[in-house]
């Protein structure tokens, strides 16, 4: 099975691509990336940045209606991108973004169907008369779920994938995914199975797939959304060094900015529609701006900021200083440089060191036990266990973090608290009583679960009748079902679509109703199944409050299951962090990115603010300082420091 | 981290994995066309045995995942044998239960179609468990001359499948969350998929719209043809096996019509 067949070529015809003008031309050989060296099979030479070349991109005036859609997307938006670059566009949901990257290899308008207005021309060719095809050789495409994104099963196969339907001669092919996988650190794995990759590597799979054609332009959109930070890690290291050393173009959405800030050239911000910014990244992130939701309202930019560039803006304006952009720091480290030789007047601290490192180090003893389990092991398959030895308590009314590498069995325990997954009896207790020995509705009645996609939880075609489902198949009475589902709909500010079907609501207001279906049962347990992927970070902390309310409300303890380790350091109590099926930490967050061991076998980073103060605590054992979870805090401790000038 | 499914491609390194996807497919096709043939209990046996063999020496398939993938086509199996044995009128008896009289025609024609219901059952999941989808599509292209983008069609219908599967469990499960009770009804069940079908739908028009930009992003149906790396091709060993496959059906139809093949009871008369 390993022979080489290529179909018959019919002569050169078939390498012809006809162009906007009617005239024919060879992709590959056209393409200024691909070149002698590259169709040969010879490792690529790294490319000098040119920033006088003539642009990738060029947009001008650019307008974009979807079919069916009254207002335009994206309305007069101008762009242009030179070889080279690296441009991080940012924005809140809805604000076109997405819609603009798909225009850049003509999914926009050739597949998403619409109005397209202005001039758009990418990589010479007009976006309005070249299909998506066409742009093949030019520009590869990233999304956001490797999953729905990769179509072979091996990775050899979807790395070859895009060569065979350009009719490459096998040969060819062969060398170029040896090439590409090599150039994403995955030269050892062509004979794998997708199955059998995390998410990290099935994105660098997708990231080498798209490679393998030599693109002069490299678009991706949230591709580490679904990722757990040990493959975002891994996915951002690929596309610096892809940048770096092989001069590849890169234009990229994403949200996780405190690992990529110091990486891309430029950055750019959208809201509704339109470019509000477009420069170097320590502009970009120097000044505060306002910017708008999907739901039109207001949002400040800053929560998409590097915590690194939110930190030295908050010391800046706590001590009076002018912050000029050139020195804003973008990474732990440079925020350490940045306070290096600095002294900060005591008599503007709000709080003492001691007290600020510490605030967020006391553990939480809440006072009523709601959970226990004890002893849990758990596989689908005997000699494949997920769950082994669990041992655990949960109180009510605490927010706990439950943190791990994909696959570690974080979901798999999750969904033992609801009885999906069969719990062995006698592992697991809710208020004293076994799990194992409950109904569906009786656990329901403890328990509740926000599923990661809130589509799946739907069951009627509207809003109000949504959150009246689980009253009604409790038999509540109806002025009951009434009161409860007013008032909920009150606490997720969805009052004004009652009458609308859920999903015609946008992906914020869609998981808050996913959230009130289950907040209306009052349930003791909520379990949040990643919360936040898919979402800015300004979404996430709109969800995060709407638990901290629950939590005053009702008492009710908050699990979820997260690899956001910013929303951990702000919100949660407690964090428990699972490898391969063991709990390997339990504690609070100050403790868990204490340990820098417990870290790597979860695959997860520290906060950049945590990273920054230790290193200053590390740096300066005489100050007082020590490592905090948040902004406030190490502004805070840095203005006790007495005025002494930090190492 | 779910179960895998049994019916579902798990690459290996057995004969039958190294097999080229066509000889596996006329081997489906002859083992079908044998046990559709073959009304007679013994030779129901053998062709059972010998797809039971293959599934184990060839495809390398362990007899626990055979018994847990397919047990409830046993089950329903024994019940279709249960229930013709008693049914089924025949002229001598075999043995008796109580007052029924259980006969060696209707006995021994019940355990040929329950025999032949679970040889195709075991076969097919040879041939799914052993052959990428992939494989089989090029080779539809490459061999049998399928346009490139029907075979393709087929793959991702196929690659989506339990993709679909593993999204309806969650969903089942989101609504078992709900408090929604899972229906036993005919009703209850068809009220059950109603539900099911707008989030389905709306998660599979997603995914499938992201396939054809991805497919389209690489040049899927750029051009009339396309070339192919590694295309599955029929080596001496698939070679020999369609040739064996192929003997054994034409010697078997040709034994019927020629009414070479007797009936020889496996229920012997009491």
């Amino acid at each position: 099975m390993a022979d080489l067949v290529s179909m018959p070529l019919q002569g050169d015809a078939l390498w012809l691509v006809p162009t906007a003008g009617g005239q024919t031309s060879n992709p590959v050989a056209d393409s200024s990336s691909g070149g002698a060296a590259a169709v040969h099979g010879a490792a690529p030479l790294p490319r000098a940045v040119e920033p006088a070349a003539s642009p990738l991109i060029d947009l001008s005036g650019v307008s974009y209606t979807y079919d069916g859609e009254v207002s335009a997307v994206l309305a007069g938006v101008s762009l242009t991108v030179r070889p080279g670059e690296f441009v991080l566009i940012l924005g809140p949901s809805g604000c076109g973004k997405s819609t603009l990257l798909h225009m850049m290899n003509g999914s926009v308008p050739h597949i998403l169907n619409g109005k397209l207005e202005g001039d758009a021309v990418i990589c010479g060719k007009p976006v309005a008369t070249t299909t998506v095809a066409q742009f093949a050789t030019e520009v590869g495409m990233v999304f956001q779920d490797p999953d729905s994104q990769i179509i072979n099963t091996r990775v050899r196969d979807e790395v070859c994938f895009g060569l065979e339907n350009l009719c490459r001669p096998p040969q060819e092919i062969l060398a170029r995914q040896a090439e590409a996988l090599d150039q994403v650190g995955m030269a050892a794995f062509g004979d794998r199975s997708i199955f059998e990759l995390s998410g990290g590597q099935k994105q660098r799979v997708s990231v080498a797939a798209v490679l393998a054609s030599h693109p002069r332009l490299l678009i991706l959109d949230e591709p580490t959304a679904n990722l757990d930070p040990a493959g975002m890690a891994e996915v951002f290291a690929v596309l610096a060094r892809l940048n770096r050393d092989f001069g590849t173009t890169i234009v990229m959405v994403e949200h996780r900015v405190d690992e990529l800030a110091d990486k891309v050239s430029r950055v750019v911000m959208m809201d509704r529609g339109t470019i509000v910014f477009d420069g170097p990244p320590r502009e970009a992130f120097s000044s505060r701006r306002v910017m708008h939701s999907e739901e039109a309202e207001i949002i400040p930019t800053a929560s998409w900021f590097p915590q690194a560039s939110e930190f030295a803006i908050e010391l800046a304006a706590v001590s009076g200083e002018a912050l000029d952009p050139a020195s804003l720091p973008l990474s732990a480290d440079e925020a350490v440089g940045f306070c290096c030789g600095r002294r900060f007047a005591a008599e503007r601290s709000g709080a003492s060191p001691s007290s600020a490192a510490t605030a967020t180090a006391t553990p939480h003893h809440p006072t009523v036990p709601l959970l226990s389990i004890a002893g849990l092991n758990f596989g689908y398959d005997r000699d494949a266990p997920i769950l082994k030895a669990i041992d655990l308590d949960l109180s009510s009314n605490a927010i706990v973090a439950l943190l791990g590498q994909n696959g570690s069995g974080k979901t798999t325990l999750a969904r033992m608290l609801v009885g999906i997954n069969q719990a062995p009896a006698g592992t697991i207790h809710l208020e004293g009583k076994d799990l194992s020995l409950l109904s569906a509705r009786e656990i329901a009645s403890y328990v509740g679960y926000v599923f990661q996609n809130p589509d799946h939880q739907f069951v009627t075609d509207r809003v109000d009748e949504e959150i009246a489902y689980g009253l009604q198949v409790r038999d509540y009475a109806p002025d009951v079902i009434t009161t409860r589902v007013d008032d909920i709909l009150d606490v997720v500010d969805l009052k004004r679509y009652r009458d609308r079907s859920p999903f015609s609501l946008s992906l914020g207001e869609r998981r808050r109703l996913s959230v009130a279906t289950m907040l209306v049962l009052e349930p003791r347990l909520l379990v949040l199944d990643e919360p936040t992927i898919g979402q800015d970070h300004e979404r996430a902390e709109q969800l995060m409050g709407l638990m901290q309310r629950l939590r005053e409300r009702y008492g009710t303890t908050i699990l979820m299951i997260t690899h956001d380790v910013r929303l951990v350091a702000e919100w949660a109590d407690r964090a428990l962090a699972l490898v391969n099926g063991e709990i390997a930490f339990d504690g609070t967050p100050l403790e868990l990115f204490n340990r820098a061991d417990v870290l790597q076998a979860a695959g997860l980073l520290p906060p950049p603010i945590h990273a920054i103060s230790r290193q200053l605590a590390a740096r300066n054992p005489d100050s007082g300082l020590g490592p905090v979870l948040s902004v406030p805090d190490l502004v805070s401790a840095l203005m006790a420091t007495a005025g002494s000038a930090l190492a | 981290m779910k179960r895998s499914n049994a019916f579902q491609f798990h690459s290996g390194t057995s004969i039958f994995h190294r097999l080229d996807p066509l000889s596996k497919l006329a081997w489906l096709i002859g083992v079908s066309l044998l046990a559709f043939g073959a009304y007679i209990a013994w030779i129901q046996i053998i062709i059972s045995a010998i797809v039971l063999m293959t599934a184990l020496a060839l495809a390398q398939l362990r007899p626990l995942e055979i018994i847990r993938s397919t047990w409830p086509f046993i089950v329903a199996c024994l019940s279709f044998f249960i229930i013709q044995s008693l049914t089924l009128p025949g002229t001598h008896v075999a043995f008796t239960i109580g007052s029924l009289r259980i006969y060696v025609e209707s006995a021994d024609y019940a355990l040929a179609s329950a025999l032949r219901i679970y040889t195709i059952i075991l076969s097919s999941m040879v041939f799914v468990r052993t052959t990428d989808p992939r494989d089989l599509a090029i080779a539809l292209v490459t061999q049998m001359h399928l346009p490139y983008r029907i075979a393709y069609a087929f793959f991702i219908a196929l690659r989506i499948v339990p993709t679909i599967e593993s999204e309806i469990k969650i969903i089942r499960a989101a609504h078992a969350v709900r408090g929604v009770v899972k229906s036993r009804s005919v009703v209850g069940r068809i009220g059950e998929m109603k539900r099911y079908a707008m989030p389905l739908l709306v998660g599979s028009l997603r995914r499938a719209s992201m396939m054809v930009m991805s497919m389209e992003g690489r040049a899927f149906g750029a051009y009339p043809q396309r070339s192919f790396v590694d295309a599955p091709h029929a080596g001496p060993l698939g070679i020999a096996l369609m040739t064996v496959t192929l003997a054994a059906v034409v010697a078997w139809y040709a034994a019927l019509m020629l009414g070479f093949v007797h009936a020889i009871y496996v229920f012997a008369p009491a």
